[in-house]
């Protein structure tokens, strides 16, 4: 027989498979902390941690176990924030390699791994805030025709809580929000989306979010079920103007939009 | 002379060791949310089958619709055919109501027990007739030692049943094309597949196609000619094959199989076609729930047409997935060579179709897809049979190697061989199957890296509420004691099965009354809570925020885990 051992490969990738499946199943999940680790990870950072710092966790599916740990550190408002950008001290931890999308880019020597809870420290110089659409608008016009809304809520957009101004135009109509003298900076940077993912599951047409400037569009983001929590910024002339968010529900299948926004005024 | 037992005891001995294990261990897996409805019309088609045969209850349509019917399409779970159904509510009545054997979620269960092990039977059965008593005997443990059929075994739903039963009708027309009996059985058999699910509407596809091949190449005559004469003669030649091969099977498999549906399903005896069209209806027009697939919530089509081919990769046993790939090599070459095992029937064609056509909807885009494997499960029959074919191949091959390198190797090398191979490869399986239970649909296997692989990879962590089992222990241990005000509980997704665990309906899951259900998220369920539940799902993410705004707080008293992946957190109302 003309070399036997090649008739023995396949028996012996299947051994080895067999061999490597059993270890691995039984060892799967043996990389993954347990609450011992996250207890003493959570001690670290609880002993050097300040008011207003922002506690992540990494991967996104250990989220409940961290803030198991460490929620009670954890504000509402942080949880539900726009984006990392106003927070000068980020306490990342995370586990298995992975790591938060709000401290990418940034370094740090900071790191200490608890039990393979990896804590990592990060300072940087914050976001100003002049003001803050979320918070103002109990002093805010609202014009159009509309299902529900304006309110301040904490939605679900993009499978991610937003603290953000919801509203609900009619299909196929516009509400204008007008926010009067908001005390602009340099910037004005904010989010949209669609909220409720069984509506997103329910209607298929967009929504569109205009941002008005002393009655000029600055900027347009037009929301779809799939867009997420989606970006904006315009540059602005410091000083106190009118600032009109218009939510536009395109078409008149556009029943339930609910379009979640926020927007932070920056020096 | 010695007695040597004789080898369908093989097969009999798996499908006992079978139905044993999944008894003895569905009890640690919790009630699911569709469970609880299969549970309740169960019961009551039951109680009706036994008042008419008793004389107590009438077969007018007025009285059928009570229970088996309505106006609207889901009622008295009239979307989903019923045999199933029946026969778990006559079992509950028998073996927990009368004989007090079982827990009453135990005997609701114990038909998907018997129809798994009926499964490893048939499969074994099978293997063995066709390719030999190790093929057999590997295949029907390789059927039962995969995670996800496990777990479907395990619960009172169709998902298990309908692989069985479809299963079960491969099997029976495949003996048809040789044995006037099974002719008529098969019939029937295909009458009890349709009366479990409407995946059952797609065996006629299977056994039509592999019919076709047959009366084709029986009375085909190669030709010459232009190509719309050889069409022609084709089409002559498998016409006649029709005709002349197994008519019966076909008639059978057209009458005996609607008349069998037809007997067993009351709601359909004064308006079968109507009631029929409304059953199909339900399920062409079928709601797509949210289902996290590679990092996306998916609900609304078009889905990646590779939904199946990844779920399975990621979901079957390793080794049974490189086996199959093996044993389907294996397979095409000899019939490639003329050295097929039983040519005249194609057994190999028919599992191959029974997989094309078991999983040839989820690659359209448009098929719903948010029960993954489960929907494509009656598939896995095929891959089992195939990988015990590969396996064998590959130890008699090693054999022969051996042999061939060491001239005087012992007599028993082949058999050894077939040991370490095939004992490797099911102990590889049966460790995925264990690790995977009681929450299954939260692993994933060694491929994609067990639970929290599966989780990085974006893929399902589970569905229809059933893990929220896991967290009874620590809301147990935190009960109001006696005498204390209750503590109500919002049940996110285990609602339904809430009042089975109050009842102590299954053994090793009884909740103290103190702790009851405070209402769904409309009736201010939250609100009203003491606890809270939030089982793990992507898009179930924004009960955590519900709760949080209620309660005050972003943090969970206890998170349930499995292999570190968290399946359900709990919540509790800080105190004022």
């Amino acid at each position: 027989m003309a070399r036997p051992w090649l008739k023995l490969l396949p028996a012996a990738i299947l051994v080895i498979v067999a061999v490597w499946e059993v270890v691995r199943t039984v060892r799967a999940g043996d990389d993954v902390p347990g609450d011992a680790a996250w207890a003493e990870a959570a001690a670290a950072v609880r002993a050097r941690h300040a008011p207003g710092d922002l506690i992540v966790f990494a991967p996104d599916w250990v989220d409940p176990v961290g803030r198991m740990h460490l929620g009670d550190l954890i504000t509402l408002e942080q949880a539900g924030r726009m984006d990392a950008a106003r927070f000068g001290t980020i306490w990342e931890l995370s586990i298995r390699g992975a790591r938060a999308s709000e401290t990418r880019g940034l370094t740090t020597a900071d790191v200490i791994s608890y039990g393979g809870v990896v804590v990592r420290r990060f300072e940087r110089t914050p976001a100003t805030v002049t003001a803050a659409l979320v918070d103002r608008l109990a002093g805010a016009r609202t014009d159009g025709r509309r299902a529900a809304g304006p309110s301040v809520v904490l939605a679900e957009v993009g499978f991610t809580p937003r603290r953000c101004v919801q509203v609900t135009p009619a299909p196929d109509a516009s509400v204008r929000v007008t926010f009067p003298a908001v005390p602009l900076g340099t910037t004005l940077v904010g989010y949209a989306g669609l909220a409720d993912v069984f509506k997103r599951r329910e209607i298929t047409a967009p929504a569109r979010l205009d941002v008005e400037l002393d009655g000029r569009v600055a900027a347009t983001v037009t929301l779809t079920n799939a867009s997420g929590w989606s970006r904006f910024e315009v540059a602005t002339q410091p000083g106190p103007r009118d600032v009109t968010i218009v939510a536009t529900a395109l078409g008149a299948g556009a029943r339930d939009r609910q379009v979640c926004f926020a927007a932070e005024a920056r020096p | 002379m010695s007695w040597r037992p004789p080898p369908w005891l093989a097969g009999v001995a798996l499908a006992l060791a079978a139905f044993v294990a999944v008894v003895s261990t569905q009890g640690e897996v919790g009630i699911n949310r569709d469970e609880t409805v299969y549970m309740h019309h169960g019961s009551r088609y039951a109680g009706w089958w036994i008042d008419l045969v008793s004389g107590d209850a009438d077969a007018s349509d007025a009285a059928i619709t009570k229970v088996w019917g309505g106006r609207e399409s889901t009622a008295n779970n009239r979307e989903h055919p019923p045999l199933v159904k029946t026969l778990m509510g006559l079992s509950e009545r028998l073996f927990h109501d009368q004989l007090g054997w079982t827990d009453e979620v135990t005997g609701y269960r114990l038909p998907q027990a018997a129809l798994a092990a009926l499964l490893v039977w048939l499969v074994f059965l099978m293997a063995w007739r066709v390719w030999g008593l190790a093929e057999g005997v590997l295949a029907a443990a390789l059927v039962m030692l995969m995670p996800r059929p496990y777990f479907h075994a395990s619960i009172g739903c169709f998902d298990g049943p309908i692989a069985s039963l479809w299963f079960a009708t491969i099997y029976a027309y495949w003996r048809a094309l040789a044995s006037r009996r099974w002719q008529w059985g098969v019939g029937v058999v295909f009458g009890l597949a349709l009366a479990t699910k409407h995946n059952a509407l797609l065996l006629p596809g299977v056994l039509g196609l592999h019919y076709l091949w047959l009366a084709y190449r029986s009375e085909h005559v190669a030709s010459t000619g232009p190509w719309a004469r050889r069409l022609g003669q084709a089409l002559r030649s498998t016409g006649r094959g029709i005709v002349r091969r197994r008519p019966w099977v076909i008639a059978s498999l057209a009458v005996l199989g609607p008349l069998t549906l037809y007997a067993l399903w009351p709601w359909l005896w004064h308006a079968p076609v109507s009631r029929l069209g409304d059953w199909l209806g339900f399920h062409l027009a079928h709601v797509h729930y949210n289902f996290e697939y590679l990092g996306d919530n998916l609900n609304t089509p078009p889905f990646p047409w590779h939904v199946a081919v990844v779920t399975t990769l990621v979901t079957a046993p390793v080794v049974t997935l490189v086996g199959a790939a093996l044993g389907t090599g294996v397979l095409i070459v000899r019939a490639r060579r003329g050295q097929a095992t039983d040519a005249e029937r194609a057994p190999g064609l028919l599992l191959a179709l029974s997989v094309a056509l078991s999983m040839g909807p989820f690659f359209l885009g448009s098929t719903p897809i948010f029960g993954a494997e489960k929907h494509w499960q009656p598939a896995m029959a095929s891959v089992a049979i195939a990988a015990a074919v590969g396996l064998v191949w590959a130890a008699r091959a090693a054999a022969t190697a051996l042999a061939a390198l060491r001239p005087r190797s012992p007599t028993w090398l082949p058999q050894a061989c077939a040991v370490v191979v095939g004992g490797l490869a099911v102990t590889a399986a049966a460790v995925e199957t264990g690790a995977a239970q009681p929450y299954a649909l939260t692993h994933y296997n060694a491929l994609a890296g067990g639970a929290p692989g599966g989780a990085d990879l974006g893929m399902n962590r589970q569905f229809w509420g059933y893990a929220a089992r896991g967290v009874l222990p620590y809301l147990r241990a935190h009960a109001p004691a006696d005498g204390a005000p209750a503590a109500p509980v919002y049940t996110h997704d285990a609602q339904p099965a809430w009042g089975y665990y109050l009842r102590g309906a299954q053994r090793g899951a009884t909740l103290p009354r103190s702790l009851p259900d405070s209402g769904s998220e409309w009736s201010r369920g939250i609100e009203k809570s003491t606890w809270a539940l939030v089982v793990h799902e992507r898009h179930f993410a924004r009960h955590d925020y519900l709760i949080w705004q209620a309660y005050g707080t972003v943090a969970p008293a206890y998170v349930f885990r499995v292999d570190g992946v968290p399946v359900v957190s709990v919540y509790r109302r800080p105190s004022p």
